[in-house]
């Protein structure tokens, strides 16, 4: 206590009063109250726990399930008519208060006699018999409706088709006349030609779940082909593309650009000595242009050398034609030539449409690609049924196989980007001005 | 006055094609729903011959549509319907998002919906192209009926495939129309033959479901593809059952539910697991239905007396086959995949049961002294009945490739399986040698005549003393014959010329070979040089493998013959 450097309050206690009033004693009287209820009743340690516990297995609360509470809640009055319910319960003051009347309340009892027989009668009102016959259409159009997945009609059946359809001297006006909003189109479409290449591929005999060994090897062979012929492309991409460039550091790579893009830039103190006041006509590289006039002789003489030239050009010219007429015979070796290169082009073209035709069609400007077959390595393979091990994805397969056939057009996947979130904090919430330069200095020691 | 210059890709490849972003525009419609509309309708983008001039001299690769394609699809009534599909939705959110309970239900209760019927009817004019196209069709409701509900697939396409399938699967049951089942590590190919046409569809194992991920496959566009698919097989289904005198939806015979059951399970739940569980004939509707169709015998143009003999065999052998495991009673054990099996086994007349607790529909204890065979997948048994054969599930699918039941020696419990080949062979496997011992794997009928064959090199000294045997009495026969005399005069015979028939035909043939096109002449002549090539191949091959046997044989004779010698000395 005295370490605390609080001085307790002295306190005299020499009379009875003063000895009652400031001895706390209330500690010791209750252990000995302890002391006495443990000797009346025994240890608490030494009674069993079921003398001590009581099994809790009434709910404090009934019970009750959400459907009855629901029902309950609905008996009780409005919460938002609270506020019209009296919030005393003193007695309304005046007895006899005005009210205004229900609809109901105001009917003469002649008219509501005449409603009671009228409803005996059955007689309706008009609202009532537009009521009834808009709940009965609705109830065949709503029976009407096919269901999902119920089938019981034949959509084939010969009856469903239309003469008129396919009536080939029936005319179009005709046609569209007779058919038009019945359902049945007025021409038929024609089938369109599908790939060449099968629905469903026929599985390769190595495919097995339990194949013969040649038919297994066989397949390892073909994916092993084909394997080794991306790594082969892929190779040749890296030897192309990577290899092609040395590769540094982007701390380099920094220093560097700041090298290159400084260059041919002159120091400060270079340019300093470099300015000098020079003479313009001397810098100047093109000199300025004088108008001279040709003479009468020049121009004379200019006039005759075109003319020569162009008797020349046409002497050559002559000349070469009685040339040509001698090389008829190579001319045309080289038209036979190109013909038959080209015959050739064509030929390697016809080829080539056809290899195309098994290929799938370009429709996007994502490529196709496959996955090649699947296959099982020999000590996947169990042998039997039950331990047999799955491979390959059909649908992926399926839907590979749709790409393939020109069905779907090969697509990458859509990817949602997640929007960037600018984050700030509100001007109220800002706590920036608590912050001095000084203060900042401590925190960061 | 000059005419009026023609803008640019106003005719030509320029107006004929039109981007995928231009035809949205076209038909006001999201790319959702135009993908939607042209899975639905069967539109696919084109590829054009110039691209460039296709896309009016833009550059890079765009996806394209034929302008007739867009046209046509802007007269379908499924537009508005799509239309429809989008102010529900909208409707519906808000209802939601508003917690206005009343008017949810109002517009959950008349949802659009899209009827698809027309749709089927107009892409597939005659049943029989709607058969054509059932390969994808079956695939992918197969698959999609083992999927769990999942995102972008409505919550009732898998039970409705699973349903639509199984109704399928009655149905080949019933005109036994399969015909080859191979077991690969992707799963159970099936081929059948429905009214001429073959279908081959794929079905998953039966595993656990294998999670699919979502950057490889688009789930939206395969699940439209399923929407379209399953009302194509629903109405499929209901043709076909019509047209086999069957009810549809399928009823049984003599099937009432039991008290206890009624307490458990509606009728509509407990017929559509006894149709999951495919043990049960479906009732018909009248017992005309008989399919034997004899082939004609009067030869058309086209095909010659061989082709005809040729069909008439394999008609034979496929009535045989229908027949298969008619008679034969089986029962599958718990670890054996229960729905390919009972399907391959009904199919071809066959009686199947399981065990009680596996699966509903079972008909028949695996007590009953009656079944012949119990296809088992696991070493061993403690109990095993005499009466039958335990034999493992390969024997099924492999007597039905070779369309006659296998000696099950190799297939008994705990053997090791000889390999499982497949049906599917291609046609150029013909011009390829395949060694004897290979052959005899396709052909169980060689493998006897192989075995034979050995057995007669063996017992070949015995056949010595029986042949003379033989000899002895062809002769007595003859003096039989020679003893009936009849005073007919000799008449001129008239002999056949055994070669002039081959000679005519083979004359024909080349009269028939100067016909082919100038067009396909360098095409054919290649074509003939190479299986003749082939051939000559297969020849020699065979040959110096019959010259390799006989050399064995000899030396396994000389060394028999030593041997005896010693024993001699």
């Amino acid at each position: 206590m005295a370490s605390l450097g609080i001085k307790r309050k002295r306190v005299s206690k020499k009379n009875k009063l003063a000895w009652r009033k400031h001895s706390k004693v209330a500690d010791v009287e209750q252990f000995l109250d302890e002391q006495w209820e443990e000797e009346r009743l025994g240890a608490i340690e030494a009674l069993p726990d079921d003398q001590l516990f009581v099994l809790d297995s009434k709910p404090d609360k009934a019970t009750i399930t959400t459907r009855q509470s629901k029902k309950l809640r609905a008996t009780r009055p409005l919460k938002g008519f609270a506020a019209l319910q009296p919030h005393t319960s003193v007695p309304d003051p005046i007895k006899k208060r005005n009210r205004v009347q229900t609809k109901e309340e105001r009917k003469s009892d002649l008219v509501k006699k005449k409603e009671l027989d009228d409803r005996r009668n059955g007689v309706l009102k008009l609202k009532e018999i537009n009521a009834i016959a808009e709940r009965r259409l609705y109830e065949l159009k709503r029976d009407k409706k096919e269901k999902r997945g119920e089938f019981n009609k034949d959509v084939w059946s010969e009856e469903a088709d239309s003469v008129l359809q396919n009536d080939p001297w029936a005319e179009k006006v005709t046609k569209v006349h007779n058919l038009r909003n019945t359902g049945v189109p007025v021409k038929n479409r024609p089938i369109k030609s599908k790939s060449l290449l099968q629905v469903i591929e026929p599985p390769h005999p190595g495919t097995s779940y339990n194949p013969s060994f040649k038919d297994h090897q066989d397949l390892l062979r073909t994916v092993a082909q084909e394997e080794t012929k991306i790594i082969k492309e892929e190779k040749h991409l890296d030897r192309v593309t990577r290899q092609m460039f040395r590769r540094v550091t982007s701390n380099k790579k920094d220093s560097e650009w700041m090298v290159e893009m400084s260059q041919g830039m002159t120091n400060k103190e270079e340019k300093e000595i470099k300015e000098e006041p020079e003479d313009l006509d001397k810098i100047s590289i093109n000199p300025p242009v004088q108008n001279k006039k040709k003479s009468v002789q020049q121009r004379r003489k200019q006039r005759e050398q075109l003319t020569l030239e162009n008797q020349l050009r046409a002497k050559k010219l002559d000349k070469k034609k009685i040339g040509d007429i001698h090389t008829i015979k190579v001319l045309e070796k080289d038209l036979q030539k190109l013909a038959k290169k080209q015959e050739k082009l064509r030929e390697v073209r016809k080829i080539r449409a056809e290899k195309n035709k098994l290929k799938p069609k370009v429709l996007s400007s994502t490529k196709f690609e496959d996955y090649g077959p699947d296959f099982q390595m020999g000590q996947d393979i169990a042998g039997n049924l039950r331990s047999m091990k799955k491979e390959g994805n059909l649908l992926s397969d399926r839907f590979k196989s749709l790409q393939k056939r020109n069905i779907l057009e090969p697509s990458k996947r859509a990817h949602y980007k997640k929007p960037k979130v600018k984050k700030y904090t509100k001007p109220g919430h800002k706590d920036d001005w608590e912050t001095t330069v000084a203060r900042r200095k401590i925190t960061s020691k | 006055m000059v005419a009026k210059r023609k803008k640019k890709y106003s005719v030509g490849e320029g107006a004929q094609f039109m981007t995928r972003k231009a035809a949205l525009k076209k038909l006001q419609l999201s790319l959702n729903d135009f993908r939607r509309l042209c899975i639905l309708k069967g539109i696919y983008p084109r590829e054009p011959r110039n691209r460039k001039r296709a896309q009016k001299g833009h550059t890079g690769i765009k996806t394209l549509y034929h302008v007739k394609d867009i046209q046509f699809l802007m007269h379908e009534p499924l537009i508005h319907n799509l239309r429809d599909t989008k102010v529900f939705n909208k409707k519906v959110a808000r209802a939601k998002a508003v917690k206005d309970k009343t008017k949810l239900h109002q517009y959950l209760e008349n949802h659009p919906t899209m009827p698809l019927d027309n749709i089927v009817k107009e892409r597939y004019p005659t049943f029989i192209d709607a058969l054509k196209d059932l390969d994808d069709c079956l695939t992918l409701c197969f698959l999609f009926s083992t999927f769990p509900s999942l995102a972008h697939v409505p919550r009732d396409q898998s039970a409705l495939c699973r349903r639509l399938t199984m109704e399928f699967l009655h149905c080949i049951i019933e005109t036994k129309a399969l015909r080859k089942v191979f077991v690969s590590i992707k799963g159970y190919y099936y081929q059948a033959e429905i009214k001429g046409e073959t279908i081959t569809w794929i079905v998953p194992h039966q595993f656990a479901f294998e999670p699919q991920h979502k950057a490889e496959v688009d789930f939206k566009i395969m699940s439209t593809f399923v929407e379209f698919y399953t009302f194509l097989l629903g109405f499929v289904n209901y043709k076909l059952y019509h047209d086999f005198n069957l009810f549809y939806p399928p009823k049984f015979n003599n099937m009432v539910q039991n008290q206890n059951d009624q307490a458990l399970v509606d009728e509509a739940a407990f017929l559509s697991e006894r149709v999951l569980a495919l043990n049960f004939p479906i009732s018909k509707s009248n017992d005309v239905f008989e399919e034997d169709v004899n082939i004609d015998d009067f030869v058309s143009e086209g095909d010659s007396e061989e082709k005809i003999a040729e069909a008439k065999k394999e008609a034979e052998r496929i009535r045989k086959l229908k027949t298969l495991f008619k008679g034969l009673k089986f029962f599958l054990n718990r670890e054996v995949p229960r729905e390919p099996l009972v399907f391959a086994i009904r199919c071809f007349g066959g009686e199947v049961s399981w065990d009680k607790t596996l699966f509903v529909g079972s008909t028949f204890d695996e007590n009953d002294e009656s079944i012949t065979h119990q296809i088992v997948d696991r070493p061993s048994m403690p109990n095993q009945f005499i009466s039958r054969y335990y034999i493992q599930p390969q024997w099924i699918f492999d007597s039905i490739n070779a369309r006659d039941l296998l000696p099950v020696n190799k297939y008994f419990m705990g053997e090791i399986l000889p390999p499982h080949l497949s049906p599917f062979n291609d046609p150029e496997r013909d011009q390829q040698y395949i060694p004897p011992e290979e052959r005899a794997l396709y052909d169980p009928t060689l493998l006897e005549q192989q075995h034979k064959k050995d057995q007669e090199a063996i017992n070949k000294g015995d056949d010595e003393v029986e042949e003379d045997e033989a000899k002895e009495v062809d002769e007595d026969a003859k003096e039989v014959t020679t003893k009936s005399k009849l005073s007919v005069t000799k008449g001129e015979v008239y002999k056949e010329v055994p070669w002039e028939k081959s000679r005519q035909e083979k004359q024909e043939y080349r009269l028939r070979e100067k016909m082919v096109k100038k067009k396909h002449k360098k095409l054919y002549k290649s074509m003939m040089e190479g299986k003749e090539k082939r051939a000559k191949e297969i020849w020699l091959l065979r040959k110096k493998r019959r010259l390799h046997d006989e050399k064995q044989a000899g030396e396994k004779t000389i060394k028999e013959g030593k041997s005896v010698q010693k024993k001699k000395y």
